[in-house]
């Protein structure tokens, strides 16, 4: 069983890796978005499926890493991986300063404090001589979406990688604890301070890569698209989809949540944004915890799955 | 000088009417212990309900605010009932996104069926103001401000004396003594939220005869409104009187000082900061 998932998950890579040479335009261009927004989605599951800290913020890091850079190719002259690297360590040093405090907040406090932090993030950066203000900057265009597309592959398969870590180290099982009952696991002598920390950098990390090589794909950068709450909300949504806390749920949520929206986007353009809306209220009263979930459960209870789960939360 | 006061009572002037933005969201927030997200989305509802009764019927927007608040009471109270009694007791993350889908479901709504241009309520009267040596205070917002303290204060009021609001604050304090005590939650929760989108219809009824109104509108008053629930406390509903007019005069200074396109950054500093500072509201009680 072990070895037929391992294989399973070796071809649909491999799959994924040939797309650009057999795969249309349309296809590969798609392919990036899809994959930048699973990149999200599986940075957002670090702090939110595993720590338990439903952050709102991860937009910001996101335009971090986006604004990285482009005021590192724009204004500086140096080259991708340089704006890449100073994208990251402006999303480390953010994770850090504005974790600290924001981190000690609980529940519906800290997932505002972080939505605030994303706004007034883009209303700083507008008013930034240095990022264009609110104009944007504008990147030297490279066509090569094959590149583009294998480096956020990579990413994905980065970041996915270290979620694999966490399931099984000493790091994760901390933020599960902490997840589970934060004052628990102080006691057992986790750090939860430097563990919170840790985890909003680390979930900050690739975010910022993924915002990095969106703006070089997309060549063009503003306040409002960097900094987009509704991208966090998104990512949110996959995660949540998929399955917050599993390593592979939150892949699965962003390209299935991508195809629908894709397709739905080309057949009938002006519900395509109420559709997410129904998924999202449907998903949350049927299958609270993710598609992962109901291929676990699904097994033993049958469709009574979904009215097991309603009776659950119902008052 | 002159300036700088008629800045404050400009800043005075709106945060009334943020307090009854706020107000209902601080009430659904402390009962139901739901973060009810698309809060300004109801809000942009009543802004247009009060719009077509205007404008199609030629009720006056002010004499309509009951039509409309009751309309989104009956709205609330479906809902809560309906949808959002299914995950009252979820994890808070799920009712956030319930709520979080439930604002795009509206917006989308909003916008194929009032379509996405700007709207306002304009009576004739809508340009007149008083002036009181040389501060000017226009009328609209004047009457706008007076209904916002009146309905603040008659929550208050409602909550301290009557059966319904004894009920509701028995269930924020303890649910199973409430329950014990012969209330129907069900019943309750769907009341108060029904209550709570009552006055957020209200509140956008004033709303749309101070400023514009569009379909997305929402989220930003959703922000505003939790801002000013966090600054005022959840306790008591005269808190968020002092929240939104905390809020309504930092933004006026802000825009008179810094410059209007940090508006919004004083507004959500501030929100950062008290949260950081005293989680639970300036005036609440200490944690």
């Amino acid at each position: 069983m072990k070895a037929l998932r391992s294989i399973l998950i070796l071809i649909a890579l491999a799959v994924l890796i040939a797309v650009p040479w057999f795969g249309s335009d349309v296809l590969v261009q798609f392919g990036i978005n899809a994959l930048l927004l699973a990149v999200l989605a599986q940075g957002w599951n670090i702090i939110g499926g595993y720590t338990g800290y439903a952050s709102f913020g991860n937009s910001a890091f996101y335009g971090l890493g986006s604004y990285g850079v482009g005021i590192a190719m724009v204004q500086w002259d140096l080259p991708f991986a340089a704006g890449l690297a100073f994208g990251v360590l402006l999303s480390v040093l953010f994770a850090i300063l504005l974790g600290l405090p924001v981190l000690r907040l609980k529940g519906h406090y800290f997932a505002i404090a972080t939505l605030a932090l994303a706004q007034v993030m883009a209303a700083i950066v507008s008013n930034v001589k240095l990022a264009g203000q609110n104009i944007g900057l504008v990147l030297p265009p490279l066509n090569n979406d094959m590149l583009f597309y294998e480096s956020s592959l990579a990413l994905l398969v980065a970041v996915t990688l270290t979620i694999w870590w966490l399931s099984r180290s000493k790091f994760g099982f901390g933020l599960i604890a902490i997840r589970e009952n934060e004052e628990g696991a102080k006691v057992m002598g986790v750090n939860t301070t430097l563990y919170k920390v840790m985890a909003f950098a680390l979930s900050g990390v690739f975010s910022a890569l993924a915002g990095g090589i969106h703006a070089y794909w997309v060549t063009f950068i503003d306040p409002e698209s960097a900094f987009d709450i509704s991208l966090n909300v998104k990512m949110i949504i996959m995660a949540v989809f998929g399955g917050p806390g599993t390593v592979l749920g939150p892949i699965v949520g962003a390209f299935s949540l991508s195809a629908i929206s894709e397709v739905l986007s080309s057949e009938v353009t002006s519900i395509a944004g109420l559709f997410f809306g129904v998924v999202v209220v449907a998903a949350v009263v049927l299958m609270p915890r993710g598609l992962a979930d109901i291929v676990r459960q699904f097994r033993k209870t049958g469709w009574r799955y979904f009215s097991e789960n309603i009776k659950a939360t119902r008052l | 000088l002159d300036l700088l006061l008629q800045i404050l009572i400009n800043g005075v002037l709106l945060g009334g009417l943020y307090a009854v933005m706020a107000l209902g969201l601080a009430l659904v927030w402390g009962v139901l212990n739901i973060v009810n997200l698309a809060h300004g989305a109801f809000i942009m509802l009543g802004a247009y309900l009060s719009w077509h009764l205007y404008t199609y019927l030629g009720i006056d927007p002010f004499l309509g605010l009951p039509i409309t608040a009751v309309a989104m009471f009956a709205v609330g109270y479906v809902m809560q009932r309906g949808l959002l009694n299914l995950v009252v007791k979820a994890p808070m993350f799920n009712t956030l996104l319930i709520t979080f889908g439930l604002e795009v479901v509206l917006t989308y709504l909003a916008q194929l069926a009032f379509s996405a241009d700007f709207r306002t309520i304009n009576p004739s009267y809508a340009g007149n103001s008083i002036q009181i040596g040389t501060v000017v205070l226009p009328l609209a917002r004047l009457l706008a401000f007076g209904i916002a303290i009146v309905l603040t204060l008659a929550m208050w009021l409602f909550l301290l004396h009557t059966r319904l609001g004894r009920a509701i604050r028995a269930t924020a304090q303890n649910l199973v003594a409430a329950r014990l005590y012969g209330v129907e939650p069900r019943h309750l929760y769907a009341m108060t939220f029904g209550i709570g989108i009552g006055l957020a219809g209200a509140a956008g009824g004033l709303y749309g005869t101070v400023s514009q109104i569009n379909p997305y509108i929402g989220a930003t008053l959703t922000a505003k409104s939790f801002a000013i629930a966090i600054i005022g406390g959840l306790d008591n509903p005269l808190g968020v009187i002092v929240g939104g007019l905390f809020l309504g005069i930092i933004e006026s200074l802000a825009v008179l000082y810094i410059g209007a396109t940090f508006a919004d950054v004083a507004s959500f500093g501030v929100l950062v900061l008290v949260l950081i500072v005293r989680p639970s509201g300036l005036l609440g009680k200490t944690a």
